[in-house]
C-alpha cells in the first residue's frame, strides 16, 4: 500500500473521531479485542483505534484475531508491525483463550461477500453461528469485559418493503425462512438471539449493531455491489452499466464515519440494544451511477440493463432508521455521499498507482 | 413492445454441424453479412467454447485467437460474443486473449448444477470491462427451483444476465414457461432462451420464453447447430416482427445472410433427424449425434439405444468418452442374449 493511501486513512478517522474524544475515553489504556481483523469492517476499527492511540494518546491495546494473519500482515502492514497491536491467529469457531485482559471485544467476523454466501452457504451459517456461540462461551471465562459489541446485519430484517422508506430497529420483518439465500441474513438473525439469550443467561453485556452498505478504501473493488463496479469500470475507463431500471434504492455511509459509529455503540450504547449503523439518505442506482461518472474526465458512459419482464419488480430498497444512534448518542454523517465518493476514487487511484488498468 | 436482444452462435454453435472445421475465411464472410444485418451479438469459436478444441471434443480447423480476431475484423458494429466453459477454457490461456482480441461480450457456461465454477471466469470478465452472462446447460436436468439457485449464484458473482440453454431440444412450451418465470421472479437481472429443434419446438419454446419474460433469444442462421440445430434465426426475427418486438435487425438482410450461410457454411442444412429425435425424447445433449453415429457404426448396434442409455446415465457434454463405454456395453449385451439364445 502506497504512503498516500495509508495517509488517507489516517486524516479519514482523525477527523470522523474528532470531537468523540471525550465520549470515547472509557476506552482509555483498555483492551480490545477484534474479530475478523482481515474484513472491511475489521481494518477500518484497527485503523481508528491507531489513530486514537497516535493522535489522541488513548494507550489502548489492539488485539485482532484473523483466521489469516499473513493476509492481515500483508495487506495492513502499517497496522500489523505497530506496538500496541497484537495479532491472534484462530478460527473464531474453535475454541481460543480470549486474553484475560481484554474489557472491549468487537465481534466482526463473516464475510460479507455474496459471492461466498452463494457458493458457500455452509460454510456462511457455520462461521456466523458456531463463531459467536464458540466466542460467547470464551468471553464468559472473562472477567474484564466491560461491553461486547455484536456485528449483525440489515439483511436480518428481510427484504424491506418497498412503501417503507427506512427500516427502524423495531421492524420485525425477516429473512425467507429455508431459502438458500438467506444463509448470510438468517445465520446473523440466529447470532443476534443468542446473543440476547447469553446477555440474558450469562448475564453478558452485549450490545448488537445491524450495519448496511458502505464504501470507502478497504472495500474490494472485485466484489460485484453496485457501488464498487461503477468505480472499479470508471477507473478502468470502461461504461458503467446498471442492472435493472436503476431505480433501485441503496445509502452508503463511508468507512470512517462507521468505524467512529462503531466505537462509540461499542462504549454507550445500551446493554441489549440494537442500533442501526448506515446512511439513511437514500439515492437510485442511476443517480449513483451519475454522481460516479461525474467525478472522471472524460465522463463514462451510463448503461441501464432492464429486463424484458417488469423492470419495477426487481427494484429494491436497503436504507436505514438511524433515529436511534442519531438522537440517544448524538451520531451524525461526517463523510457525505459526494465527499465519500471523492476519497474513494482517490484513494483508490493511491492504492492502485502504477497500475496499468487505472485510468488517471 | 419491447426490444429482444438477439444472439446469433452461428459461428460457434454451428461448429459442432461441421466437427469445427469452420475456417478463418468463412468466420469472415458470415460476419460481414450478420454485420450487415444488424444482429446484435455474433458468437464465435469452438462449439465448446474457446479453449474447449482437443482430440477428445474435436479439433478446431480456425485456432479460437485467430478466429476471434478474424472475427472482430468482420465486425465493425456487432458486438463479438464467445462461449467457454470453464474447465475447457482457462482464464489466462484463452479469456485474456480473447479480451485482448476484442470480444465484448463473455458467456460463461456451465453444467446447470455446477454453476459454483464460474466464479472466477466471471469476475475476471467483468473486471475487464466486458459484459458477462452466465450459461446454464443442459437445463432440463435440474428443476426450476434448483435451475434459480443456480442462476442466483452466477447473477452475486457479478453476471449481467442468465442464460438457460434447452442443449438436447427436450423442452415443450410449458417447460420454458414455467422456467422463465421462476428465474424472472428469482433474479433482479435478465433471462435469456437458447432452444435446440430435436423435437421441432425451437422457435415455440423461444417465443414461449419471451412471453414468459425472457429479454434475449438465440437462433443461428438455418438453424446451424449441434444436432437438429437451435432456432432459426431468420424465422424467429421474422415471427418477432409479427409479434411487433423490436430486435433492431434488418429482415432482408438477415435472409440474405442466412442464404450466404448455407452456401458458405454448410455441408447439410440441419434437419430432423430420427437420432435427433432420440437426442430430444432421451435428454441427451444434441452434438453427440455424430459421435454416437460412429460408436453406433463401430460396434454395430442401435444408435438409439446409445442415447436412450447415455440418458438413463444423465450424460452431459464433455462425457463424450461415455458413449464409446454404452455401445460397448450394449454390443457385449447383445452378444451374451444372442449367445443365451443360441
Amino acid at each position: 500500500m502506497t504512503q498516500a493511501a495509508i495517509a488517507q486513512v489516517r486524516q479519514d478517522c482523525c477527523e470522523a473521531l474528532s470531537g468523540l474524544e471525550r465520549q470515547l475515553s472509557q476506552l482509555k489504556s483498555d483492551h480490545v479485542l477484534i474479530t475478523g481483523g482481515t474484513g472491511f469492517v475489521g481494518s477500518w476499527l484497527a485503523e481508528a483505534l491507531a489513530c486514537l492511540n497516535d493522535d489522541f494518546q488513548f494507550g489502548v491495546k489492539i488485539y485482532i484475531l484473523a483466521r489469516n494473519t499473513g493476509r492481515f500482515q500483508s495487506a495492513y502492514p502499517h497496522l500489523a508491525d505497530r506496538r500496541d497491536t497484537t495479532i491472534i491467529q484462530a478460527d473464531i469457531r474453535d475454541f481460543f483463550d480470549v486474553p484475560a485482559k481484554i474489557n472491549w471485544i468487537i465481534h466482526a467476523a463473516a464475510t460479507p461477500d455474496n459471492r461466498f454466501h452463494s457458493s458457500s452457504p455452509v460454510e456462511t451459517m457455520n462461521v456466523i453461528a458456531s463463531g459467536t456461540m464458540t466466542l460467547v462461551k470464551a468471553v464468559d471465562r472473562c472477567v474484564n469485559i466491560k461491553k461486547f459489541l455484536n456485528i449483525s446485519s440489515g439483511l436480518a430484517y428481510g427484504p424491506q418493503p418497498w412503501d417503507l422508506e427506512r427500516i427502524a430497529e423495531g421492524y420485525t420483518g425477516a429473512p425467507a425462512s429455508g431459502a438458500v439465500s438467506s444463509a448470510y441474513a438468517e445465520a446473523k438473525r440466529f447470532a443476534e438471539t443468542y446473543c440476547g439469550a447469553a446477555r440474558s443467561q450469562q448475564r453478558l453485556p452485549i450490545v448488537t449493531v445491524r450495519p448496511f452498505a458502505f464504501l470507502g478504501p478497504y472495500q474490494s473493488l472485485e466484489t460485484p455491489w453496485a457501488i464498487n463496479n461503477f468505480i472499479r469500470d470508471a477507473l478502468t475507463g470502461n461504461v458503467l452499466r446498471v442492472l435493472g431500471d436503476g431505480q433501485t434504492v441503496r445509502s452508503y455511509m463511508y468507512g470512517s464515519d462507521m468505524a467512529a459509529w462503531l466505537l462509540r455503540i461499542l462504549t454507550d450504547g445500551a446493554i441489549g440494544a440494537a442500533y442501526n449503523v448506515g446512511n439513511p439518505e437514500g439515492i437510485t442506482l442511476e443517480r449513483l451511477a451519475q454522481l460516479v461518472a461525474e467525478r472522471f474526465n472524460p465522463r463514462p458512459e451510463i448503461r441501464l440493463n432492464a429486463s424484458n419482464s417488469d423492470a419495477r419488480h426487481h427494484r429494491t430498497i436497503f436504507i436505514p432508521d438511524t433515529t436511534l444512534a442519531t438522537t440517544s448518542l448524538g451520531l451524525s454523517i461526517k463523510t457525505p455521499l459526494p465527499t465519500a465518493l471523492e476519497r474513494t476514487i482517490q484513494w483508490n487511484r493511491a492504492y492502485h498507482a502504477g497500475s496499468a488498468k487505472v485510468a488517471a | 413492445m419491447p426490444a429482444i436482444l438477439i444472439s446469433d452462435p452461428t459461428l460457434r454453435d454451428g461448429n459442432h454441424a461441421v466437427q469445427h472445421k469452420l475456417t478463418l475465411k468463412q468466420i469472415a464472410v458470415y460476419c460481414d453479412a450478420a454485420d450487415a444485418a444488424g444482429i446484435p451479438i455474433v458468437e464465435v469459436g469452438h462449439g465448446n467454447g474457446v479453449g474447449a478444441s482437443s482430440l477428445q471434443l474435436g479439433e478446431s480447423a480456425s485456432p479460437d485467437m485467430a478466429a476471434l480476431r478474424m472475427a472482430r475484423e468482420h465486425l465493425p458494429h456487432s458486438k463479438l460474443g464467445i462461449h467457454m466453459i470453464p474447465g475447457f477454457a482457462t482464464i489466462e490461456k484463452d479469456l485474456k486473449g480473447a479480451i485482448a482480441a476484442g470480444v465484448d461480450v463473455v458467456r460463461v457456461a456451465s453444467h446447470c448444477t455446477e454453476a459454483d465454477l464460474t466464479e472466477r471466469h466471471i469476475g475476471f470478465a467483468r473486471e475487464n470491462g466486458r459484459t458477462v452472462y452466465g450459461v446454464l446447460m443442459m437445463s432440463h436436468m435440474a428443476s426450476k427451483e434448483l435451475l434459480a439457485e443456480e442462476a442466483g449464484k452466477m447473477e452475486s458473482y457479478g453476471a449481467e444476465g442468465i442464460i438457460f440453454m434447452d442443449s438436447s431440444g427436450h423442452y415443450l412450451p410449458q417447460d420454458v414457461t414455467e422456467r422463465v418465470k421462476t428465474l424472472t421472479t428469482a433474479l433482479s437481472i435478465p433471462v435469456g432462451f437458447h432452444a435446440h429443434n430435436n423435437l421441432g419446438m425451437a422457435i415455440a419454446n423461444s417465443i414461449a420464453a419471451l412471453d414468459a419474460g425472457a429479454a434475449m433469444l438465440d437462433g443461428c442462421a438455418r438453424g446451424f447447430g449441434a444436432g437438429a440445430g437451435n432456432a432459426q434465426l431468420e424465422v424467429l426475427v421474422a415471427v418477432l416482427e409479427r409479434l411487433g418486438y423490436q430486435t433492431g435487425i434488418d429482415l432482408y438482410k438477415l435472409l440474405d445472410a442466412a442464404d450466404l450461410a448455407e452456401r458458405e457454411l454448410m455441408k447439410n442444412v440441419p434437419s430432423i433427424s430420427s437420432l435427433s429425435i432420440v437426442s430430444g425424447l432421451s435428454g441427451v445433449f444434441s452434438g453427440f449425434a455424430k459421435p454416437v453415429a460412429r460408436a453406433a457404426q463401430q460396434f454395430n448396434v442401435d444408435p438409439r439405444d446409445i442415447f436412450f442409455e447415455l440418458g438413463q446415465r444423465k450424460v452431459i457434454a464433455g462425457q463424450e468418452d461415455l458413449i464409446i463405454e454404452v455401445a460397448s456395453d450394449l454390443a457385449k449385451k447383445k452378444v451374451n442374449s444372442l449367445l443365451e439364445a443360441a
